[in-house]
């Protein structure tokens, strides 16, 4: 049996649904723990209402933000699986559904970049990118965008950079974006490959699990020297003061040419995040 | 958050100028909202042609809040809301605040100095209110009152709302040039040459020097994960 144009559809407009709604365990368990590492009185009390607001949206299935953002989809198409019928419409008619019937309805923020125009629709909407990997399934994840923390997201190239130079780089990002970005915040880095590999990386980066532990020991290294550096600061839980700006600091590279690319990228602390699989048997499993 | 103390909004310029740097308060009474920059375009345009606005304006607070609505018969709802950056005001805000004798501004991230400075002369605030607060936000909202521009887009329109409790907003620029943001953007960047010799130093010293790939080449792996 095959994996149906209409079980993607269906599946796609769930997963944007869910992403409104909860927010991930790993971003929970990482914002319960700062609360009661963080010690300045004013950041618990920010990040105990931040907790309070997600378990109140889980529990009222209520949407955490009033800004849904853009639909953003990751899909890793199986070497196994077998699929009918036009994927990537499935997408564009997921999220059409998605605004016909969910509730509450969801504002418009798909812009015309040209235009500055709002609605529900708009040139290569939603924004999917497709990769492969093993299995008998399509593997799903949604990540939902928008301007607040994505506003302050930047690149720039360099010329056989050291360590220092990329640190330095990322740190100047970081207090260019100070508190604005919602924290506590995901930070995604991406270092090497092409321009547009680096961003892709970056923002890739930021889905890794909080708490997971990167593969590369010079990243391992590397990610704990930023984690401490951007907590250093002193931005805090929504820009107000403390000594939790960052969950997490993720960094990941490509191999590239002498010019290398460094993207910097954020999630507010809502993370949105959600991820499921299709198998060949009709059978859907939430992942996140 | 039962123990905060309540403001009745809008306030006067004194009682504006009596809030302190860093207070956390929950708000009573009423405020204008949106969280479109045409809207504050627009604001700015309707000002300097002396156009009537559809909402009353002068001596309110004005908060950065996005609001969905659900409007039957002649009720109307409010969904949720949701606070937006400021900074994307920046350049229509100090026109605001002075020409409508604005006392309070609500959003997040703050804004430029040149807001700072137009709030102390009027004698307004700046209120930061939690992001991604929605469902305790929206709780606290009693009555969408009225709406103004219903052209633009539900989100950018400006709209009346009638609240109870609402908060916690932390007084983050006072009405006497206290800025928290400024004090804090100024604390990091007075710690950032610390915090960048402190990574150094964690730094591996051995050859990473200025023309030492990240990786040995023949250690990069070969294939994607």
């Amino acid at each position: 049996m095959p994996i149906t144009q209409e079980m993607v559809r269906a599946l796609s407009a769930d997963l944007y649904s869910w992403s409104l709604r909860k927010v991930p365990d790993d971003t929970h368990a990482a914002l319960a723990r700062a609360q009661v590492s963080e010690p300045d009185a004013r950041a618990r009390e920010t990040l105990k209402f931040m907790l309070a607001s997600a378990e109140r949206a889980e529990r009222d299935d209520k949407f955490l933000c009033s800004d849904s953002g853009i639909p953003v989809f990751f899909v890793r198409i199986g070497a196994q699986a077998v699929m009918s019928g036009d994927i990537r419409q499935a997408f564009v008619d997921g999220f059409d559904d998605l605004v016909r019937t969910i509730e509450p309805p969801i504002l418009k923020f798909v812009t015309n970049p040209l235009t500055n125009e709002r609605g529900y629709r708009g040139k290569d909407m939603p924004i999917v990118s497709y990769d492969f990997t093993d299995g008998d399934c399509i593997d799903i994840t949604c990540s939902p965008k928008s301007l607040g923390s994505g506003r302050w997201a930047a690149l720039e190239i360099f010329s056989y950079p050291t360590l220092e130079t990329i640190e330095t780089y990322v740190m100047d990002v970081v207090m260019n974006a100070a508190g604005q970005h919602c924290p506590p915040v995901v930070i995604g880095v991406g270092i090497g490959g092409s321009f547009d590999r680096a961003a892709a990386i970056a923002k890739k980066a930021t889905l890794r699990p909080i708490g997971s532990t990167n593969d590369e020991p010079v990243l391992r290294d590397m990610e704990g020297r930023l984690l401490a550096a951007v907590n250093a600061t002193g931005f805090g839980p929504m820009g107000l003061g403390g000594q939790t700006t960052a969950l997490a600091v993720h960094v990941d590279y490509s191999a590239g040419h002498g010019f290398t690319p460094v993207a910097v990228c954020f999630n507010c602390w809502i993370n949105r995040r959600t991820r499921a699989r299709i198998y060949n048997s009709g059978v859907v499993e939430r992942l996140e | 958050m039962a123990m905060l103390p309540r403001v009745q909004l809008p306030l006067s310029p004194d009682a504006a100028r009596r809030l302190k740097l860093g207070d956390v308060v929950l708000a009573d009474g009423e405020a204008v909202i949106t969280a479109g920059l045409p809207t504050h375009e627009r604001i700015v345009r309707y000002l300097d042609e002396a156009l009537p606005l559809p909402l009353e304006l002068r001596g309110q607070a004005f908060f950065h809040l996005g609001l969905c609505e659900a409007a039957e018969g002649g009720d109307t709802t409010p969904l949720y809301v949701n606070p937006t950056t400021s900074t994307r005001f920046a350049a229509q805000l100090p026109t605001m605040i002075r020409r409508l004798g604005l006392t309070t501004v609500a959003g997040k991230g703050g804004l430029d100095q040149a807001s700072v400075d137009a709030m102390a002369a009027q004698g307004c605030v700046y209120m930061a209110i939690v992001g991604g607060a929605a469902p305790l936000l929206t709780a606290a909202i009693t009555e969408v009152v009225e709406t103004g521009w219903d052209d633009l887009i539900a989100q950018f329109r400006l709209t009346r709302i009638r609240f109870r409790g609402f908060g916690p907003l932390t007084i983050a620029i006072d009405a006497h040039g206290g800025n928290l943001y400024g004090q804090l953007a100024d604390v990091a960047r007075q710690r950032l040459p610390a915090i960048l010799s402190g990574m150094a130093g964690r730094r591996d010293p051995l050859g990473r020097n200025d023309r030492t790939p990240i990786v040995p080449h023949d250690e990069m792996p070969r294939t994607r994960p």
